[in-house]
């Protein structure tokens, strides 16, 4: 079975690997000469002493590339569509399956030789795009520390192997109910991309109790590290968390929400306005995942994506032992 | 004994179709048996149930002595070629060769690439690049190389050029008489009913859906006749044999039957049938059964087939 897959594969094993070498190119090259400038940077910041602010002086991962980069996004769909969307389906619509069915085989080993290699190549394939892009992202990560945010949390790590894997997990799954190819690739491209939304947008935040920390409205917060910033505000003397007001040194977005009491406008300065508030009994709040945290949610979204993909491939399993060839 | 397939009253309907109904066949180790029917009576259905691509709705069915099932030994046994001839289509005749090497017991790849230079098939193009007859040739062949105990071939005729079909009959033939006492069973769907003479010995005839005939064709032909004679009252001879066609003009009445016995009337000029008046016969009949009466007899009106 292994050797048939080859023979129906390998062009397009071909193709992938051409591309990923490619891709695999273009960023090393850049991703060492930003690795450079940053470690020159670096050395400069010391000497001057200006590595506090250093992400207003150095300029990195921007450009052609980083559009590039973050289009590894659409990575896991491609193989879902293409990989996984005519495996079942196609050998259906030509009729190849009886054919193959009809060989000294079982479909049950049919399948699973195929699910099992298509998986795996997407894991390795998938594997292979995160791992380069996590890599090109490191100077720029420690520059910005921006890898939990969505969009740069699902290119980095183990969640596109996850990502990937499920996508050609929904692809064989949509082929083999519709048994059409096309239709099976709008399908796979339209589930996948609902259920990526809901996940990143809906559902990730909840893996862990977010943190709060509460600080003086005269302070500045910043947590720790690549932290994932949710929302911030004000603590009003009441107790209740409101969003409509932010201060901090410098800054107070919502003048209309600050007291009456505390006088507040362009002519007065704002830390007479935020020693007001703080006598008042108002404090600042910031609501986060820690940074520290990345690690653990790269884990449990991957651990939910390639759930799912096991109960896309069960059911496949079930589809194709009982349905007529 | 037992055949190679026994059916007991198998079904397949589909959402709004019954394809086959109630069929019980029986077709005996070591025979070269003719699926026949117009297009839509389910021969296909019936050989994709034997061949276990498909499941019944209702009744049974033993294939070599089981259920059509999932494991490698049995499917060895099972060689089985679609009617729309499904191969890889940028796959090349070498590479489909290998495809059977991998995933069958017994092959011999020997033999296709034998074939298949004989025919001057060439090895190294993809599938999609040949011709239709080609490519039905290098699907037989593959069907053929798995060295099945049962061969199911829908229309594997219809491809093939009068020549290519005289070359593929006399290969099935020496296939079928190689195995020798009682080893290869082939059943072959086919309008051609020439072609089916010259090399089956056993029929399987299936009309809207429903299996009409099924038997030795040696039997078969033993038991027609057709009847000719200028009596229009055909009770005389209903009471007796079967009436399975008739057809009446102004001057005569001609009548296809399965005898009970000898004819005795002498007003009927009794005549063997052959195998295409049989087959004919039963196409046209109705649903009623044997007993077409008068009025419903349609030999001559039976064109269905290609």
């Amino acid at each position: 079975m292994t050797w048939v897959l080859w023979r129906q594969y390998r062009v397009t094993a071909a193709i992938a690997g051409a591309i990923l070498a490619a891709f695999a190119v273009l960023l090393l090259v850049t991703g060492l000469q930003d690795a450079a400038r940053w470690h020159a940077a670096l050395v400069t910041c010391a000497k001057d002493g200006t590595c506090a602010n250093l992400s207003h002086t150095v300029s990195l991962g921007g450009g052609p590339l980083n559009t590039l980069a973050v289009l590894t996004l659409a990575v896991p769909l491609v193989f879902g569509m293409f990989w996984g969307g005519p495996a079942v389906a196609r050998e259906r619509e030509t009729g190849t399956m009886q054919f193959a069915w009809t060989q000294s085989v079982t479909r049950r080993h049919w399948l699973s030789v195929k699910v099992a290699w298509l998986l795996l190549a997407a894991a390795v394939f998938g594997g292979a795009v995160a791992g380069v892009v996590t890599w090109w992202y490191a100077p720029v990560n420690a520059l910005h520390h921006g890898q939990f945010t969505p969009g740069y949390f699902d290119i980095q790590g183990i969640v596109p192997i996850g990502y990937a894997v499920f996508a050609v997990a929904l692809g064989i799954a949509a082929g083999t109910l519709i048994g059409r190819s096309l239709p099976a690739l709008a399908v796979t491209a339209g589930a996948f991309l609902a259920v990526r939304l809901v996940v990143a947008y809906v559902v990730r935040v909840h893996y862990l109790p977010a943190v709060t920390t509460v600080y003086s409205v005269t302070r500045n917060f910043i947590p720790q590290g690549a932290y994932w910033p949710l929302s911030q505000g004000v603590v009003l003397p009441g107790g209740q968390f409101s969003t409509s007001l932010i201060a901090a040194p410098g800054v107070i977005q919502g003048f209309g929400t600050v007291p009456a009491s505390c006088p507040a406008s362009s002519s007065i300065q704002i830390s007479t306005t935020l020693a007001c508030m703080a006598r008042l009994g108002y404090r600042s709040f910031a609501t986060y995942q820690p940074g520290y945290r990345f690690w653990p949610f790269q884990f449990i979204e991957t651990g939910i994506f390639v759930a799912l993909a096991a109960a896309l491939i069960a059911v496949t399993f079930l589809v194709v032992l009982r349905r007529d060839a | 004994m037992t055949g190679v397939i026994e059916t007991d009253g198998l079904t397949k309907r589909y959402r709004r179709v019954t394809a086959l109904s109630n069929c019980t066949i029986s077709v005996p180790q070591g025979r070269i048996s003719a699926l026949v029917g117009e297009n839509g009576a389910g021969k296909t259905t019936l050989l994709r149930l034997l061949a276990g691509l498909a499941a019944p709705t209702a009744g049974r069915v033993a294939v070599l002595g089981g259920w059509p099932r999932q494991d490698r030994a049995y499917l060895a046994e099972i060689g089985f070629l679609a009617q729309e001839i499904p191969l890889y289509q940028r796959l090349t005749a070498q590479e489909h060769i290998g495809f059977g090497a991998h995933l069958n017991p017994r092959w011999d790849g020997e033999s296709v690439r034998a074939r298949l230079a004989g025919l001057k098939v060439p090895l190294d193009r993809p599938a999609g690049t040949l011709s239709g007859g080609q490519r039905a040739q290098l699907a037989l062949a593959l069907t053929l190389a798995k060295r099945p105990a049962l061969l199911l071939l829908d229309e594997p005729l219809a491809a093939l050029d009068p020549l290519a079909r005289r070359d593929f009959l006399a290969a099935l033939a020496e296939a079928a008489s190689v195995k020798g006492d009682g080893g290869l069973t082939v059943v072959l769907s086919s309008h051609l009913i020439a072609d089916i003479e010259r090399v089956c010995d056993h029929l399987i005839l299936l009309a809207r859906s429903r299996v009409q005939l099924c038997g030795d064709i040696e039997t078969l032909l033993a038991q027609h006749r057709i009847l000719t004679g200028p009596c229009k009252d055909t009770t005389a001879i209903a009471r007796t044999h079967a009436i399975v066609q008739e057809d009446t003009t102004a001057r005569q009445t001609t009548l296809l039957v399965k005898l009970n016995g000898p004819v005795i009337d002498p007003a009927w000029t009794v005549e063997e049938a052959n195998l295409e008046e049989i087959v004919l016969g039963y196409m046209g009949q109705d649903d009623a059964g044997h007993s077409a009466g008068p009025g419903t007899a349609r030999l001559s009106a039976v064109g269905g087939e290609r």
